[in-house]
């Protein structure tokens, strides 16, 4: 089975980075040539070009909540987005459900068959900068072992 | 762990935000478009080795990075005053026109045309890139899905990486590309070629034809009168790489054609109280407002300005189609919004077709790909033709080449003003006292600002991963009395 673990995040804009850091802590801790790990600064149909291909996919990334805490991690599923799939036209791009939707329909064999998401809350992800507030900074251990744990969980 | 379930609205920052104030009588007084801008990216870059700017600056966002990287990249040239070997600047034009492909087939068939086929009165559950799958066939989904692959193949090879491209070096490219990949992209390019021709057919046939939509086109509800502005090669030919800043008036008549380091003879910047992002102007007919006409230094840029600033296409094929556009449309320049989507259309196909000129030519293949600099660094700008418009890069240095101050003017900034135009005429032409404002209406609105592909430089990679709008009507009493959020 091929794995891919994408994180998704700026490492320039803050918090956003979260996804990117773990990347780079995982890229040295996971061996063998059933998994990759890969960080992309993109979404909506680019990420479809980086999912095709593999069996499962476990992204990593930011995320932001109303009244959300900083530093908590979620364990998502794509159906947890399902209610905003048919959303209508947005305004540039098209959002993680809708993108593995238009992959089910057009790529069918290459989509991957399980994607598991862990996505931090963060705080600030509106100013350039290479710092991530603590509590999100904090999360990088516990991520990097929930991945590693989901990677051996099968 | 708690498990959630996500809501478009959970996503509280980086919202761009449609406001309409609404007079007595119940007709459209005013509306605003506010779009969310990150902060302090020039101050980020300074103090960095002016080198490192094209690694950086594609990281402002990830719809563009590639039109960052060369604006960087050539803005970086300039500093060094180094002028890259012709074979260093054929690539990265190649390469470049493998970027303008990628991003031009998402607008159209993921986010504009959805509006058209099914239509922007079809419910909104229909109206997206699954329901103009669901009406074209899953095979031309395909293709769709293949053109975008490809593109991102080319600039995956050339530029190293897939997303943020590491290729532009001051003076020149860091990699020589070999004969079998000069093989494949000459393949791929030809299968642009022809997808570059399917889009224009499938415009033709399913907008074009039908009245309805021909209409929407050319009447009043996005009809606007402005200055354009766009790059042109030494032909005055489109050019996305490299070339002069050209302007027009509304009559389509020449009033400036300038290199890119002039520009800010050319360009000012107006902030506004209520807006974080600017609003660059001519500086030459001056600031007015937000108002039409010849004495309102108000600009577009984009693919409608491409075409409306240049005498034609360099190539064949997309020669035709720009013929036929302004025969169609009544003529140059054309000042229709909606008209940007068709002129993205021709500006795959010219793209595709430059992409195969340059692919056949040996010479991107050639080992002498950089000149080295020797120079003092001082100061330099860069300028290239983003997908969404214009967009400069302008650095100065000490003499190590320590980065002392940035300017960027993005391609959105250029459009802002015309953007919040086109949404106020867009909003006082659909919504009438005492009607009731639904969202196909609402979605008019939006087709206002979407026909100019914004780039929202907002954080929308975050979870759920969609830039979230808002609109909001308000009342004479300043009540809000309506709101929707997508």
């Amino acid at each position: 089975m091929k794995t891919l673990v994408l994180g998704i995040g700026n490492p320039i804009l803050g918090d956003d980075g979260i996804g990117f850091y773990v990347a780079q802590e995982l890229a040295n801790k996971v061996k063998g040539e059933d998994v990759d790990v890969k960080d992309a600064n993109t979404y909506g149909l680019n990420l479809l070009e980086l999912l095709a291909g593999y069996d499962r996919v476990i992204i990593v990334d930011a995320i932001k909540t109303e009244n959300g805490e900083a530093g908590r991690i979620y364990k998502l599923r794509p159906e947890d987005f399902t209610n905003i799939v048919h959303f209508a036209t947005s305004l540039h791009d098209t959002n993680l459900a809708t993108t593995i939707e238009i992959g089910k329909k057009l790529l069918a064999e290459q989509m991957p068959d399980e994607i598991v998401i862990f996505a931090v809350e963060v705080e600030e992800v509106i100013k350039f900068t290479e710092k991530m507030t603590e509590k999100v900074k904090e999360t990088i251990p516990k991520v990097v072992n929930l991945v590693l744990g989901e990677i051996g969980s099968t | 762990m708690k498990k959630i379930t996500i809501d478009p609205i959970t996503r509280l920052e980086g919202h761009g935000k449609i406001e309409i104030f609404l007079d007595e009588e119940g007709n459209v007084a005013n509306a605003y478009l506010q779009i969310p801008e990150l902060r302090g990216f020039e101050k980020f870059c300074e103090g960095r080795p002016v080198e490192e700017l094209p690694r950086i600056t594609p990281r402002i966002c990830g719809v563009c990075p590639a039109a960052h990287h060369m604006a960087s990249t050539k803005a970086t040239d300039a500093v060094y005053h180094v002028d890259p070997p012709l074979a260093a600047k054929k690539l990265r034009e190649l390469f470049y026109c493998a970027h303008m492909i990628h991003s031009h087939i998402a607008h159209f068939y993921v986010l504009a045309g959805p509006d058209f086929i099914p239509g922007y009165d079809a419910p909104p559950e229909e109206r997206n890139i699954l329901g103009l799958i669901k009406k074209v066939g899953l095979e031309i989904g395909g293709e769709v899905i293949k053109h975008r692959a490809y593109a991102q193949d080319i600039q995956a090879t050339i530029g190293g990486k897939a997303t943020h491209p590491v290729c532009g070096l001051p003076g020149g490219m860091s990699r020589v590309i070999t004969e079998e990949e000069r093989k494949d992209f000459e393949e791929k390019a030809k299968s642009f070629v022809e997808f570059g021709k399917f889009g224009l057919k499938l415009f033709d046939e399913q907008v074009l034809a039908n009245k309805k939509y021909l209409d929407l086109i050319t009447g009043d509800v996005y009809f606007m009168k402005s200055y354009y502005m766009g790059m042109v090669d030494g032909n005055n030919k489109v050019n996305f790489y490299d070339g002069d800043i050209r302007v027009v008036d509304e009559d389509g008549k020449e009033v400036a054609k300038f290199k890119p380091a002039q520009y800010l003879d050319y360009i000012s910047e107006r902030t506004e109280p209520w807006s974080y992002l600017k609003f660059p102007y001519l500086k030459k007919v001056g600031w007015r407002g937000m108002v039409e006409g010849k004495d309102s230094g108000v600009y577009r840029v984009n693919s409608l300005a491409r075409l409306n600033v240049a005498d034609g296409m360099a190539t064949p094929l997309a020669q035709e189609a720009y013929e036929k556009f302004f025969a169609t449309l009544g003529g140059k320049p054309v000042h229709a919004t909606l008209a940007f989507h068709w002129a993205r259309l021709i500006e795959i196909l010219y793209a595709a077709e430059r992409l195969l000129e340059l692919a056949k030519d040996k010479e991107v293949t050639d080992t002498n790909i950089r000149t080295i600099p020797t120079a003092i660094p001082d100061e330099g700008v860069g300028v290239v033709e983003a997908p969404r418009g214009t967009l400069y890069h302008h650095y100065q240095t000490d003499e190590r080449g320590i980065i002392q101050k940035v300017n960027l003017i993005v391609a959105t900034g250029n459009n802002h003003a015309a953007m919040c135009m086109s949404v106020k005429k867009a909003a006082q032409a659909v919504i009438k006292k005492g009607e009731e404002i639904s969202e196909p209406l609402l979605n008019m609105v939006e087709m206002a600002f979407r026909a100019y592909d914004p780039c929202m430089a907002c954080a929308t990679h975050s979870l759920p991963g969609q830039m979230p709008l808002e609109i909001n009507i308000y009342d004479s009493d300043g009540n809000i009395c309506q709101s929707l959020r997508r």
